[in-house]
């Protein structure tokens, strides 16, 4: 179905902006070495990992490219262990709709990279990692789109952190590798190609700010 | 308050003008110096709209609505001044902001003689790791003015929030209500006397959770700690945009050269911000770039110590007239403000650091920052992205360098600085962790 087909008709229900506040909390886990980080990693509760992954991108929103996750920060910032850190960055957290499976990955990149350099092990960081987690709550905006235009619309005006909430934690709560957006555009907008277009933008080279204007570049082009 | 400005230099370009060379001293090229005799009347706090243009509306409709859920709720606040500090100054902001949120706070300031506060002064440096020997008489005094401080107030609010080790015992005012007790603490526990943490550690154990001010100034404990960041109002006279021919007038009268660019450090005249390690850094660097050193500070009229390490600072300057010296008083907040949009960089080269408030002022004035990896300027500059760190006078002075001469980059970090501290230290972003907090301790919120 080609989009100028869908928008003859009205999205079979509107699409509700919300938007999550995140309050940090220091946990007991810390790592002065990267035996210690293998070590927390492995026991350190959920939202300790979805804090360092998925969070940080929103609390470093603004930095278009270089930052991954913290884990990958620390490893070349405090420990100046370059090709761990590559490593650990390249997790791209779009690929996981459980906090349990990145976990998994992260202990893995950190066992083999410890197998193969057992000497980075004990070496102590010139800055411990101290594992923080966070407490969310949701809440609606005052944003809601029944049409294509007021969806666009929508994205225009909302905060980052609405844009963070529905296009990167989604599929947490989803379990898709899609997002909120797209899942509208497609299941109740019937634009499935414009709900692709938008799984597709890169969050790791842009920042929130630039995701937002190509979300809407995106749906525009829909509209003509 | 001493102002020991120059006279912009002669005005040689960069090219004309042999660094090291002999120019007049500062005495013989100084204006009048301004004087301050009083303060100025306080400024009344803004209103939650006059935010509006800084961070947007979407963002104040979050806090409306975290608000919304808790109307009818209360919150008291009490901490040991009114005037005077982070606290109290933070608070002076954050009260009529809840207020106008309709969640109504009450901010108690609790009483005591010099002996009380001589001991809380004792037991506040003995946390940041000072030297202290805890005598029975020190816990007596603690505990007689907490004890009268109980009988006096009343704790009728949902919630109590107990600033800092000097009112801590409070929370024997604890009864089986369903008030939470929370603890905020805004000082470093990383390294903390042994003794007197020992002494204080039941007190807390009694809250229901604690906040810190960075994750490496808590301790383990058996309450749900919170990480909140100390903030910075944009809208206070040291942060709000300012009229560029205000800014221009200030340097005229401290004699800064805005056609030359001007590397600043911000702090009170205290070795542990090393002002001395500034300066040398400053004349590493300007062996290959040209700039001036502003070094802009307080603490020397009123601490003994601050005019020996002034006298320090101004040695180590020798009669460069590059290097401008200013000793502030505390209300100088605008031409502070002034001083720091003038600069072409902002350097806080401390050895030990809280927070750090002058880097976040920095960072949010767009402005390049160089500053040493301790405390809590590491949450805030991140390195290479928002700023960058340094763990030297060397790699302070190549940063000069770097920065002085790579403008794009410089004014990347600027840019990413500003965003960073919009996001993650301003005033709404705590008026959001404060509402968060109720909402969770008292179980309003599903989280």
């Amino acid at each position: 179905m080609s989009a100028a087909e869908t928008l003859q008709r009205a999205p079979v229900k509107p699409f509700y902006f919300n938007t999550s506040a995140h309050l940090l909390r220091i946990t007991k886990y810390k790592a002065n070495t990267l035996a210690e980080l293998l070590e927390a990693l492995r026991e350190c509760p959920e939202d300790s990992i979805f804090q360092h992954t998925f969070q940080t991108l929103e609390e470093h929103h603004f930095l278009g490219a270089g930052f991954s996750n913290d884990f990958a920060h620390w490893a070349l910032a405090a420990c100046n262990e370059a090709s761990l850190a590559e490593a650990l960055a390249s997790v791209d957290v779009r690929e996981f709709t459980s906090v349990s499976e990145l976990r998994t990955r992260f202990v893995q990149i950190l066992e083999s990279y410890l197998r193969d350099n057992p000497e980075s092990s004990p070496r102590a960081a010139d800055e411990t990692f101290y594992f923080c987690a966070s407490d969310m709550v949701v809440m609606p905006t005052s944003f809601r789109a029944n049409s294509l235009n007021e969806f666009a619309e929508g994205i225009r005006r909302v905060s980052v952190h609405s844009i963070h909430h529905h296009f990167i934690e989604a599929r947490l709560r989803i379990k898709l590798m899609s997002n909120d957006f797209s899942q509208w555009l497609h299941e109740d907008a019937g634009l499935t190609e414009t709900a692709r277009s938008l799984n597709r933008i890169d969050i790791y080279t842009a920042t929130l700010e630039n995701v937002r204007q190509q979300i809407v570049r995106i749906v525009e082009r829909a509209l003509t | 308050m001493e102002p020991v400005s120059s006279e912009p230099a002669a005005s040689l370009t960069a090219s004309e003008r042999t660094f090291d060379q002999d120019l007049p001293s500062r005495t013989e090229r100084r204006t009048a110096p301004r004087t301050w005799e009083t303060p100025p009347a306080p400024v009344p706090p803004p209103h939650l709209d006059d935010y509006q243009s800084i961070v947007g509306s979407a963002v104040l409709d979050e806090l409306r609505f975290l608000a919304r859920d808790l109307k009818g709720k209360t919150l008291k606040m009490v901490n040991s001044t009114a005037v005077g500090g982070g606290v109290a100054e933070m608070l002076n902001r954050l009260v009529p902001l809840l207020g106008e949120l309709e969640v109504s706070t009450h901010w108690d300031v609790i009483t005591g003689g010099n002996d009380f506060f001589e001991v809380t002064k004792a037991f506040h440096n003995a946390l940041h790791g000072a030297e202290y020997e805890l005598t029975r008489h020190a816990q007596e005094i603690f505990l007689t003015y907490n004890e009268q401080n109980r009988q006096r107030m009343q704790f009728n609010e949902d919630v109590i929030v107990i600033h800092d080790p000097q009112p801590a015992a409070l929370i024997r005012a604890r009864q089986d209500g369903q008030a939470r007790w929370i603890w905020r603490c805004h000082i470093d526990l990383s390294n903390p006397h042994p003794q007197v943490w020992g002494f204080l550690r039941p007190f807390i154990e009694q809250y229901d959770a604690a906040i810190f001010s960075s994750q490496s100034f808590a301790r383990q404990l058996p309450i749900p700690q919170y990480l909140f960041y100390p903030c910075i109002d944009p809208l206070s006279e040291k942060n709000k945009p300012l009229d560029d021919n205000f800014v221009q007038k200030v340097c005229e009268e401290f004699g800064v050269d805005r056609s030359r660019p001007v590397v600043t450090q911000v702090s009170r005249f205290d070795r542990l911000k090393d002002p001395v390690g500034v300066v040398q850094a400053f004349k590493l660097a300007r062996k290959y770039v040209d700039c001036q050193l502003l070094l802009a500070g307080g603490g020397a009229s009123d601490d003994p110590e601050g005019a020996i390490v002034l006298q320090e600072v101004k040695e180590a300057a020798g009669d460069d007239p590059d290097i401008i010296i200013l000793d502030l008083p505390p209300w100088c907040a605008l031409e502070i403000n002034a001083l720091q949009q003038a600069s072409t960089l902002i350097v806080q080269k401390s050895i030990k650091e809280g927070f750090g408030l002058t880097v976040t002022e920095a960072l949010w004035k767009g402005k390049p920052t160089i500053a040493s990896a301790v405390g809590g300027i590491p949450n805030q500059v991140i390195d290479k992205r928002t700023g960058m760190l340094v763990h030297s006078v060397e790699g302070c002075a190549f940063q000069i360098r770097y920065l002085l001469t790579h403008s794009e980059f410089a004014a990347q970090l600027g840019r990413n600085g500003r965003e960073h501290v919009k996001e993650n230290f301003l005033m709404t972003t705590n008026v959001r962790r404060w509402l968060l907090l109720m909402q969770i301790v008292l179980g309003v919120a599903t989280v």
